[in-house]
């Protein structure tokens, strides 16, 4: 496979004051892609689309034939030569096309007959979508490829016990990455959201099933132009630190602190997925021991390590470093990217919180925190997230937050709110 | 490999893969020194003093009989790689024939001597055939480390919303805490019980988690702290519900795991408790 550039930049005070412990950086990682990047990948990669066919999906009609239609625009956009597959979801899973539950390799013959096969798709059943998950599981295992990756679709709560939910998805990690759409208001974003976050990709809502289409050709076309699978933020940390939290801050929020995996002694990899042409934040928070003033030591060293059969390869590499210092005026200044990324964490936090307390009907706490989420929004430029605030309160004062509930809020505002909470903006230049 | 200038061998030649230090690090600029020496831990390097420790460092006899006078974890450089104390410290002072360095001898070096010499309670401890043999005598004493450990309960928000998004089965049900005073607990006797008070069992827990706020995920009999002959403590996790997690890492049921001042425990949904070894904070 080819491989792109990986270019690591740290935004940091190094300066600690006299005893200080606490180290953050803003980690900036953009892969520049490889010249012959396309057709040649394709072997390596497959792909799965797993379209929800409960009962559910027929009412209202044209949400069945979205879904089919947005399919088959995905279909188109896969690539002559990645291996393919459709599954239909219901109470159980089954596979559309190929109809034998393996993997067919894109050209025209096999798009025009996985399409015909969609179009006869018809609604009746319930939402199991661990089983579904399990048969993609199975379906990539019969052609085993370096990026694996499924689209999943859904109208619907899942009805499976919590359990066997959880277990599905446990088995799935690490195996493909999946990209979750709901679609309407019917389905549950918290589900969908454990099902995208442990398999590395995106959850978003459809509230109109028209848009699907193009929702579906987009996500295929960014599937489409990962370059690189399996690559792993290696974090490692001199003796006697300790790593408080590593997690992604753009495009969205991603909390990676519980997913280490450890990498040999003082190191551990935290899993960041397939990378196309693209450019992430991570930021990385580490304690250290204090040392002497003027005294500069190195708090945690920063790679992108691509895990592949002939063992670990180190893509690029940053320096988080820590300086004692008995300035204030250097150990007091707070990075801007730093800063930034904080109080976008606080963004999303503070829009699911003030969400959950209006569902509560937790009136005081919902307007304090969705006032609080309108301020920092405001702040840090994030546009969109302003706009989709806006829909359910009534902002009387950005910058000072101050804001009254909406009476009527439609769901779709709700969701879709709820849903994009973790999109974070990037620093201004 | 090459060698740091503290002498951890480091694969990378920046900064030392053990320390982090910077491997080109003056070992002794003017001033550097004392200014904010004194923290506790591996970074408590008074860099002035350096070429002179290093120095004396390697004089020491072959690193077999090097121990760390505080924890008895083996010598590999200057600072001890079991609890980070500074092994060089104030060496040239002790070389100088002034044996009285009280502070030293009083911090966790209590660990094994009870006080019977100060000679193997210094940082010369180590170098000495004398001072190894000490620590099996110490270790023999077998007295109950000194009152100065503590364990303070306090809610996590970190460890809470790792473990809300692992999302058990009751994880919905249970928040946050919006208050949570801290509860410190001084560390006596050979055990101390860490779960919830227990009418019908009649069990009350010598660190009773019971609260207000209440963590549902502590079990009655959570984990105990026991403490280990001639040293300080560890835990064990004797089979509760949910498990517990020392510096973030689950600890396999019935294994004592030992403990080191700064340690954390985590468990239940939010609760984490800190060891302390008071002597330590003096350092800091």
């Amino acid at each position: 496979m080819s491989q792109p550039d990986f270019n690591v930049e740290i935004f940091q005070n190094e300066y600690l004051p006299a005893g200080g412990r606490e180290v953050n950086a803003i980690v900036t990682v953009t892969s520049s892609g490889a010249l012959e990047a396309g057709p040649a990948a394709a072997a390596q990669a497959s792909e799965i689309i797993i379209v929800d066919c409960s009962g559910s999906m027929s009412a209202p009609r044209t949400k069945i034939e979205a879904a089919r239609q947005a399919t088959v625009a995905a279909l188109d956009a896969i690539r002559d030569g990645v291996a393919f597959a459709v599954v239909a979801g219901t109470s159980g899973a089954k596979p559309v096309y190929p109809g034998d539950g393996t993997l067919s390799v894109a050209d025209p013959e096999t798009r025009e007959a996985a399409k015909a096969a969609v179009r006869r798709l018809q609604a009746g059943g319930g939402t199991s979508i661990g089983k579904w998950l399990l048969l993609a599981r199975k379906i990539f295992g019969t052609r085993p490829a370096e990026l694996q990756h499924a689209i999943l679709l859904t109208d619907g709560k899942n009805n499976e016990r919590r359990r066997n939910f959880d277990e599905a998805i446990a088995q799935c990690e690490g195996v493909f990455s999946c990209d979750c759409r709901g679609v309407g208001t019917d389905w549950n974003v918290a589900e969908l959201r454990k099902v995208s976050s442990a398999l590395l990709g995106s959850v978003d809502i459809v509230a109109d099933p028209s848009g699907l289409a193009a929702d579906f050709e987009a996500m295929m076309k960014s599937a489409m132009g990962k370059e690189v699978a399996d690559v792993a933020l290696r974090v490692r940390t001199p003796q006697h630190a300790r790593i408080r939290f590593v997690r992604q801050v753009a495009p969205t929020i991603e909390e990676l602190t519980a997913r280490r995996t450890e990498a040999g002694p003082q190191a551990g990899d935290y899993p960041t997925g397939a990378w196309g042409e693209e450019s992430r934040d991570y930021h990385i928070c580490v304690e250290v021991e204090p040392a002497s003033v003027s005294q500069e030591m190195l708090a945690a060293r920063v790679s992108l390590v691509l895990t592949s059969d002939s063992g670990p390869e180190v893509l690029g590499q940053g320096l988080v470093k820590a300086i004692w210092t008995d300035d204030d005026g250097l150990s007091t200044r707070i990075n801007r990217h730093v800063a930034h990324y904080t109080g976008q964490t606080e963004l999303a936090q503070a829009i699911q919180d003030g969400l959950a307390a209006r569902k509560a009907g937790d009136e005081d706490t919902a307007t304090s925190r969705l006032g609080r989420a309108v301020s920092l929004a405001h702040q840090s430029g994030n546009e969109d997230t302003a706009q989709l605030l806006a829909r359910v309160v009534d902002v009387m004062d950005a910058a000072t937050g101050t804001v009254r509930l909406k009476r009527r809020v439609a769901d779709a505002d709700e969701m879709t709110l709820d849903t994009r909470s973790d999109k974070t903006v990037r620093v201004k230049k | 490999m090459t060698a740091c200038p503290v002498g951890h061998d480091s694969v990378a030649t920046d900064y030392c893969d053990v320390c982090g230090r910077r491997m080109d690090a003056p070992s002794g600029p003017a001033g550097a020194g004392s200014t904010g020496a004194g923290s506790g831990g591996a970074g408590s390097a008074a860099t002035g003093a350096g070429s002179a420790g290093i120095g004396s460092a390697e004089a020491a006899p072959g690193p077999a009989t090097a121990l760390c006078p505080r924890c008895h974890a083996v010598r590999s450089g200057r600072f001890c790689e079991g609890c980070g104390l500074d092994l060089d410290a104030r060496l040239p002072a002790d070389l100088a024939g002034n044996q009285t360095s009280a502070e030293l001898a009083g911090t966790g070096l209590g660990a094994g001597s009870t006080g019977s010499s100060v000679t193997s309670a210094s940082p010369l401890g180590h170098l000495t055939g004398a001072g190894a043999a000490s620590h099996t005598a110490g270790d023999q004493a077998g007295s109950p480390a000194p009152a100065a450990w503590s364990a303070v309960a306090t809610a996590d928000r970190a460890y809470y919303d790792t473990v809300m998004a692992s999302g058990g089965p009751d994880a919905a049900a249970v928040s946050f805490p919006a208050y949570c005073p801290e509860r410190t607990f001084a560390l006596t006797g050979r055990e101390m019980r860490i779960g919830r008070r227990s009418a019908s069992r009649g069990l009350t827990p010598e660190i009773d988690l019971t609260g207000p706020p209440l963590d549902p995920g502590i079990s009655r009999l959570h984990a105990v702290l026991v403490t280990r002959p001639g040293s300080g403590w560890a835990v064990v996790d004797p089979g509760s519900e949910n498990g517990t997690l020392v510096n973030g890492n689950e600890i396999a049921t019935g294994v004592l795991v030992p403990l080191r001042d700064g340690d954390r425990i985590h468990l239940g949904a939010w609760t984490m408790i800190t060891l302390r070894q008071s002597d330590s904070a003096e350092i800091e």
